[in-house]
């Protein structure tokens, strides 16, 4: 851990939490009246985690001692007193330091985090040893202009069938008397690389990050890495029109699009004269319309629903659908499907590259069986497509290269490719989609008693991409009006991948947990890890977790 | 509470004596009585013990509108009670003609469930019982065999030492108004039933949310106060944040609510829920709850199994669970990836020669495509490639020639021609990192 590592991010977010709380107490004093019947809120939860990360290889073990720290804090009902369905203010917030004291612990010098040392030989670009970021920090009213008008402001999340996704701006949300509300939400993307934020709520397909420190003197110059892409402000906004009211019914459509702008660089290669061509300017990221509905008709079951559109790929990023239906009210049956192809952030080129969607079809079985015995069961078949056959695919190759035996073409040689076989590759007619399946099975219980939990979670995959089954059977128990706290779990594993048969193994493992509940505010868990398999022997994971919950 | 009293006097003695056994040691958790049991053996017990005669199953019209739904009420919000008493409301009501006023007067300005709505023994009921409740510390029993404490309490020793079993009636874990209620004509069997024709009115009585819902069924301005917010009714922590931890147990949504049931594999089920009304989630589950796992730092187990260090490459590669949905394959997976070699475009040190992952080239990249090619690999599940691969690794052989510095491999899908235009319109910058802006297919592009 270096004094750099750690000196860097925490005065952005001391300056940004100070100004939080500040405006929680500026909101306070305005908006109260009867300061006494406001509600305050502190938490906090520290996690420290030690365990070990081994390459493939064995030849890089990464000790990852991670500290975790969470703070919390709420200010609710700053009008003066609640009351359901009338005007309320709150202000929240969460911030968060994610260290890791492992970070470049194998090396003998900063080599991870620092391209100074050994000259990038082990430089990763955006690695961080604490960031440190704000979750979310927001003013919330609710029930405003009566019962019309809501609004939050800050950093907030949205979530719905696009996503979960967090934003710095603002959300008004208007509800009508006519079993519709409307949404409208508009800012910056929350984004890594920029203050306080992580990268968690981009879309995929872009490593993006800070370039503070690169080209400087002994700095990496941005061309050493061409795909690492600078972190920009990122202007989003959305809308979305929600049904309102009605419980047994519920839909939701809801629109997205967010610009990156700023310099990117595009050619990934140096030119003759070492020159790099870049793309600027305002462009999309993503710009995505989805819709999700649920229906309940409790005499027979529900009925839900969703997709998600991607209007710059212009194709169905995901569609979802289930049926149940309530035999009895304890048992209930479905069937569920899931198709998903992934779309990616409209500066990545894997938009455009061959992509086939997952489609998964499944039974469901769910039963109450006792009130403390509760199973669920499924199963189902996953399917995946390829443009063109894979058994067939490369003796078509072949006989374009007019290699005279694919016995020992197909896997055996590089192959030059031809004008014959680029035409081949493109045919339509070697393009096909074909389908190959997997068979899953999950099965699950739990049985709860007043003070202790038992659960089982299996599952299965298999298929001609490999196996992966087993199950987990875990409890806890709690002692003494909670204040104690046992925990066990035990689980084993198979699973084997074709494509690295030297990685298939056999997992055991087994984790001991014990809980100390000190006070009404505090809870503490110390949990140990076992795991066993051949490739890597023993590996052993402790887990401390203390959550602090002050209500003052 | 003044005017129901004084109503109260003007009615006949013995009927409101007789209305008011249900309070019988009520107005204590042990109350204690001085009369010894009498001599003479109570009459024959009259029903009571049971909402029905022979404890039979009560008919569903009967029961609170819900019950086909909820055939029990929860546990959570009507803690379970102690009724040792015998008391029938049947009798009370069909043959002795009295409303449920009578004895719950207070219903009718009670505006939480804190509230006392049980009678008063000693203003209903001991004008027609042969007993004076007046002084809780000294009941008197008179002769009469209605007066005797086995009359209405029971146990074997009912009345013994001046006791009777305690009545316990925990409230309900609810924001609750009686009052607005029954000042909108909303009466009783609208959401208890038909109390009236039962003999004992036990917690199965009590109201189901499902039955609710035939008015709460309105949401947002305008709609009066008959909202569906779940913070209407149920108590609350915080800001539309529900109270979910009681004694009894936690708090759940049921089955027939948004298909929401918790089941033990509500785990796999939630995002269906979720994408389409997250409010619905927000009801319960703070933003916090949503990030431990959805942008968690420490493992969660319910999730991730055991050694799922040494499991995930295998469930990546099977997409189950869904990486994205979580993770930022950028920077989560790949920073951990570059920093042990396992990544492509990763720094000289950390990946030392001779180290592969994949098949050999022959069969992984540069050979005719045998099923262990990575073209099928990237198809179906390309966010697996993703989480070690940069836009560098593909552009090696899938950029164009020249400039771009690729080999030309084409990658597109069949049909994007019909795209390109659009998508080089809105973003050129994937464009532009195979192609160059001069290469004659981009123009067709454009």
């Amino acid at each position: 851990m270096t004094a750099r590592g750690w000196r860097r991010p925490l005065p952005r977010g001391e300056g940004v939490s100070v100004a939080l709380a500040a405006l929680a107490c500026l909101a306070n004093v305005g908006l109260s009246r009867e300061v006494q019947a406001a509600e305050y809120e502190l938490n906090a939860t520290t996690a420290l985690q030690g365990y070990e990360i081994t390459s493939p290889w064995g030849d890089i073990v990464l000790e990852r001692r991670r500290f975790t720290q969470t703070l919390g804090a709420g200010a609710y009902h700053l009008q003066g007193d609640y009351a359901p369905g009338r005007a309320d203010y709150s202000v929240v917030l969460r911030v968060r330091l994610d260290a890791d004291m492992g970070v470049n612990s194998h090396l003998p010098d900063d080599g991870e985090t620092s391209f100074r040392d050994q000259t990038g030989a082990h430089f990763v670009p955006g690695l961080e040893e604490a960031p440190f970021d704000l979750m979310y920090g927001y003013v919330e009213g609710r029930n405003l202009l009566g019962g019309w008008l809501g609004f939050r402001a800050g950093r907030q999340y949205v979530t719905d069938v696009l996503g979960f996704w967090s934003f710095d701006g603002g959300l008004a949300r208007i509800t009508t008397p006519y079993w519709f509300q409307v949404e409208l939400y508009g800012g910056l993307e929350q984004r890594g690389g920029l203050p306080l934020s992580r990268p968690r709520y981009e879309r995929q397909g872009i490593w993006r990050g800070s370039h503070a420190d690169f080209g400087g003197s002994g700095e990496p110059r941005a061309t050493d890495y061409p795909s690492y892409e600078y972190t920009q402000p990122a202007p989003a906004f959305g809308a979305a029109l929600e049904s309102a009211g009605p419980t047994f019914v519920h839909g939701r459509l809801t629109y997205r699009r967010v610009y990156n702008q700023g310099r990117s660089l595009t050619q990934q290669f140096p030119d003759p004269t070492g020159g790099y061509r870049n793309a600027e300017g305002l462009r999309i990221s993503q710009e995505r319309l989805g819709y999700a509905a649920d229906a309940s008709f409790w005499q027979y079951g529900g009925v839900k629903g969703g997709l998600s559109y991607d209007l710059y790929s212009q194709l169905v990023g995901s569609l979802y659908g289930g049926l149940e239906a309530h035999v009895t009210p304890q048992i209930t049956l479905g069937a569920d499907a899931d198709y998903f192809e992934p779309t990616f952030d409209a500066d990545s080129i894997w938009n455009w590259f061959t992509k086939s969607p997952i489609t998964t079809l499944t039974g469901r079985a769910s039963a109450d069986i006792t009130e403390q015995l509760a199973v669920s069961a499924s199963g189902g078949v996953r399917m995946w497509q390829t443009e063109g056959d894979p058994d067939a695919f490369g003796v078509g190759e072949c006989q374009a290269a007019a290699v005279a035996s694919p016995e020992t073409c197909v896997g055996r040689v590089s192959l030059d490719p031809t004008d014959e076989v680029r035409v081949f590759a493109r045919s339509e007619d070697a393009r096909q989609t074909v389908t190959t399946r997997d068979a899953l099975g999950n099965l699950s219980g739990r049985y709860r008693w007043q003070s202790a939990t038992l659960s089982l979670r299996g599952m299965l995959e298999t298929g001609a991409r490999g196996h992966r089954g087993g199950a987990d059977l875990s409890g806890d128990k709690r002692f003494e009006e909670g204040r104690y706290g046992l925990g066990a779990r035990v689980s084993l594993y198979d699973w084997a991948d074709p494509t690295r048969p030297d990685r298939d193994a056999t997992s055991f493992a087994y984790v001991l947990a014990a809980g100390y509940r000190p006070s009404s505010i505090a809870d503490f868990r110390l949990e140990w890890e076992h795991d066993m398999n051949r490739l890597v022997g023993q590996r052993y994971r402790v887990v401390a977790l203390l959550d602090v919950k002050v209500l003052p | 509470m003044s005017a129901a009293t004084t109503r109260m006097e003007r009615l006949p003695g013995l009927a409101l004596a007789l209305a008011c056994v249900t309070a019988l040691g009520l107005a204590a958790q042990s109350p204690v009585a001085s009369a010894e049991p009498s001599s003479g053996a109570p009459s024959a017990p009259r029903g009571g013990l049971h909402p029905m005669a022979n404890d039979a199953e009560v008919p569903l019209e009967w029961m609170p509108p819900g019950s086909a739904r909820s055939p029990v009420p929860s546990d959570e919000i009507f803690p379970q009670q102690s009724l040792p008493l015998r008391f029938n409301h049947k009798k009370h009501v069909k043959e002795m003609n009295l409303s449920c006023k009578v004895c719950h007067g207070a219903a009718y300005g009670s505006d939480a469930v804190t509230d006392r709505l049980l009678p008063n023994p000693e203003a209903t009921c001991d004008g027609c019982h042969d007993v004076d409740h007046g002084d809780r510390q000294n009941v008197k029993a008179g002769a009469d065999p209605n007066g005797q404490c086995t009359f209405c309490h029971l146990g074997d020793d009912a009345g013994v030492g001046g006791r009777v079993a305690p009545v316990v009636i925990p409230h309900a874990n609810l924001r609750f108004t009686h009052q607005k209620h029954l000042a909108r004509n909303i009466d009783c069997a609208q959401c208890h039933g038909q109390i009236g024709e039962l003999e004992l009115a036990t917690r199965d009585q009590l109201p189901r949310m499902a039955g609710c819902f035939a008015c709460h069924d309105m949401s947002g301005a305008a709609q009066g106060e008959a909202r569906s917010n779940c913070d209407n009714c149920h108590l609350t922590e915080r800001p539309g944040t529900l109270l979910t931890t009681f004694s009894s147990g936690p708090l759940r949504p049921p089955y027939w609510l948004h298909n929401a049931a918790h089941t033990p594999d509500w785990i796999e089920r939630h995002k269906g829920v979720a994408a389409d009304d997250s409010a619905f989630c927000g009801s319960c589950h703070s933003a916090s709850y949503c990030t431990d796992c959805h942008d968690g730092k420490v493992r969660p187990r319910n999730v991730h199994p055991n050694d799922w260090m040494s499991m995930h490459p295998q469930a990546a590669r099977q997409d189950n669970p869904r990486c994205t949905s979580c993770h930022a394959e950028q920077t989560f997976c790949a920073d951990c990836h570059r920093r042990v070699g396992i990544a492509r475009d990763v720094a000289g040190g950390n990946r030392l020669a001779g180290r592969r992952f994949h098949p050999p080239p022959a069969e992984w990249t540069t050979g005719p495509r045998s099923p262990m090619h990575h073209a099928w690999e990237a198809e179906r599940n390309l966010n697996a490639c993703v989480s070690c691969h940069t836009e560098r690794d593909c552009a090696t052989c899938h950029a164009t020639k020249g400039l771009s510095g690729g080999q030309g491999v084409n990658p597109h899908p069949i049909g994007f021609e019909s795209k390109c235009r659009t998508a080089l319109a809105r973003n050129p910058r994937p464009c532009f990192v195979c192609h160059q802006p001069n290469d004659a297919a981009l123009r067709s592009c454009e």
